[in-house]
């Protein structure tokens, strides 16, 4: 990479402890870059975030490679499932805010959704801790009892 | 007629709604369990939603999580087939509010012969034949024990909120009342969450003999005929015959009026049975009556060329009774075997697992209702019918061998199944001559002298 790029990574990086935040995703121009905190809440020095960077650009062939091959995550991801049969909606109400995004923390207590059974709202706790990576139920469509509403790191 | 169908059911019966409605062109939905995910019936519906994990409790009886899916999938009627909530007057209750078609008689119907002791009433007040009995629940120890010195021992303690053959006990003298009286008022309580008992005469080694019903919603309601149940294991059936070797076309015609004139008296819809037992002077007695389609509903399809599943669903449509059920008469003669994963040589040990390789019998005369195939793993958490075979024969003993020969083909590898008992009792001389009653299995088993050694076939899998 040239130094521009890996300046331009580690302002990124600053920004992300600035904020707060665990994912930071870019894509523009057939460059992609991903970067991802660890678990450890501690202050990460910049070596520390995994960096992945599969792009055309940066490789130079025709084919879509890794790179640098390294392991993203070193723990599985988490389930969260419906414990009901109905319908999923993101927020509390149809002009609201959703209670969670990609990124957020919860913990076990943390209202994630609402699933709505037979003109009854109901409250969906989280039931584990962890950081959001991934929305996998579609707002407003049905879910069936089992089925994964989102994934937890 | 109906858009849309939910089946709150699984196994075979889901899958035998599911054919008719197909045929009917009517969209399906299938609600199942975890464990079910691979179900037949589950591949074959339009629709699926999984409502729950695996024990009934966490699923099929699930009211509120069956409502929602049928909510969701904007459905008409549910059919409940048997079991589970198909007899559940608060299920049939709360469709009713929600505006959805339930399959079967109204929850008032349901509700009245639901409660066993209530019915003995019903029917006493219809003019039908009652076993002898208490007047009502047995609250007591010492009323038990004046009502069986009334009628007379031996007798038999039945949980009101009873049915399929549990919640029963008997007592042929007092000391042995006060025991049975307890402990089928505990296992009423367990089984249904209702310990009130009541008491009969027990009537020795009877014939269970049973009507089929069907009526419409305009008033018109006929019967079908009789099945002969007799043979039972631990009061639970295994083999069903249409008709009845002990019939007569008189005790027919007068059991079956009475059945009738029973169900109208409570205004019975859709399609039910009427459950008597016949003592060796052919005196006919009123037990109960299941207001559902019942497992062995086949045999009567078969003899009676009927679908007894699809006049349901056109019942429940609104639709007055078919002309060929209104006429029908009976032809030919059916016999039902249930195959179920359990191991007769190991006092029928239930033997759930991988069935590894599945091969039905076919050829003429010979119906399988069957959910299962090769691959297929028979869980352990509901009951363990796997197959019902279905023989019709121009005459008895016709279907009695075709039922020999199609059990000789019935190869099932991986769990263990009744197929065996069966074939034994197909090659057994009383059996064959029609001569047996409630009794029949419990003797020849523990005669010791049935051959329970697996066909001879071996396929190549």
């Amino acid at each position: 990479m040239e130094s521009k790029e890996i300046k331009e990574i580690k302002a990124i990086i600053e920004l992300m402890e600035k904020h707060d935040l665990s994912v930071f995703e870019i894509e523009k121009d057939g460059f992609r870059l991903k970067l991802q905190k660890g678990p450890a809440a501690a202050p990460a020095p910049v070596a520390s975030p995994a960096v992945i960077i599969p792009s055309k650009a940066l490789t130079g062939s025709s084919e879509t490679t890794s790179a640098v091959p390294t392991p993203i995550e070193s723990t599985p991801l988490k389930e969260i499932v419906s414990p009901m049969v109905g319908t999923f909606y993101r927020a509390g109400s149809p002009d609201g805010d959703p209670f969670v995004d990609v990124g957020k923390s919860v913990t076990e207590d943390t209202v994630v959704c609402i699933i709505e059974a037979m003109k009854v709202m109901n409250e969906i706790k989280a039931e584990t801790s962890g950081v959001i990576a991934e929305v996998v139920a579609e707002n407003g469509k049905p879910v069936q009892f089992g089925q994964a509403l989102f994934r937890v790191r | 007629m109906f858009e849309k169908i939910l089946i709150a059911n699984r196994g075979e019966i889901a899958l035998r709604v599911i054919r008719a409605c197909k045929e009917l062109g009517i969209r399906t939905l299938a609600i199942y369990s975890e464990a079910d995910v691979d179900s037949l019936h589950v591949q074959l519906a339009d629709e699926s939603i999984c409502i729950g994990a695996a024990p009934s409790s966490e699923s099929y009886l699930k009211i509120d999580r069956i409502m929602s899916a049928a909510e969701i999938g904007d459905v008409d009627a549910i059919h409940p087939g048997y079991g589970f909530l198909a007899e559940n007057p608060h299920f049939a209750e709360v469709c009713e509010s929600c505006n959805i078609k339930f399959i079967g008689p109204s929850s008032r119907a349901m509700q009245a012969m639901g409660d066993k002791n209530a019915a003995r009433v019903f029917a006493r007040k219809a003019g039908v034949p009652v076993t002898p009995g208490s007047d009502g629940i047995v609250e007591t120890e010492s009323d038990a024990i004046r009502i069986a010195k009334k009628i007379g021992y031996p007798v038999m303690i039945k949980a009101s909120a009873g049915g399929g053959g549990r919640g029963l006990r008997t007592a042929h003298n007092e000391p042995s009342l006060k025991s049975a009286f307890h402990s089928a008022r505990h296992e009423a309580e367990k089984a249904f969450g209702n310990e009130q008992v009541y008491i009969e005469k027990l009537i020795v080694n009877p014939h269970h003999i049973e009507f089929q019903i069907v009526a419409d919603s305009h008033g018109h309601m006929v019967h079908l005929g009789e099945r002969d149940c007799s043979i039972q294991r631990r009061n639970q059936k295994v083999i069903e015959e249409c008709p009845s070797p002990l019939m007569t076309s008189g005790l027919r015609k007068k059991m079956g009026n009475a059945a009738v004139k029973l169900a109208k008296s409570v205004g019975y819809e859709n399609v039910g049975t009427i459950e008597f037992l016949v003592d060796q002077d052919r005196h006919f007695y009123f037990i109960e009556m299941n207001t559902r389609i019942q497992v062995e509903h086949t045999i009567t399809e078969e003899v009676y060329g009927c679908d007894l599943v699809k006049e349901q669903i056109r019942i429940a449509a609104g639709e007055p009774l078919s002309p060929h059920i209104a006429h029908a008469t009976p032809r030919l003669h059916a016999i039902e075997c249930r195959i179920n994963a359990e191991d007769p040589e190991k006092d029928f040990q239930p033997s759930p697992g991988r069935i590894d390789f599945y091969y039905a019998p076919g050829g003429r005369g010979v119906r399988i209702d069957s959910h299962v195939y090769t691959g297929y793993t028979v869980p352990s958490h509901y009951d363990s019918l796997i197959a019902k075979i279905i023989t019709v024969g121009a005459t008895r003993m016709n279907a009695i061998e075709r039922m020999r020969r199609a059990l000789g083909e019935y190869y099932i590898t991986g769990i263990k199944t009744t197929v065996p008992f069966h074939a034994a009792i197909m090659r057994n001389g009383e059996f064959r001559d029609g001569n047996y009653d409630t009794s029949f299995i419990e003797r020849v088993m523990s005669s010791g002298k049935l051959d329970l050694k697996s066909p001879s076939i071996r396929l190549r899998e």
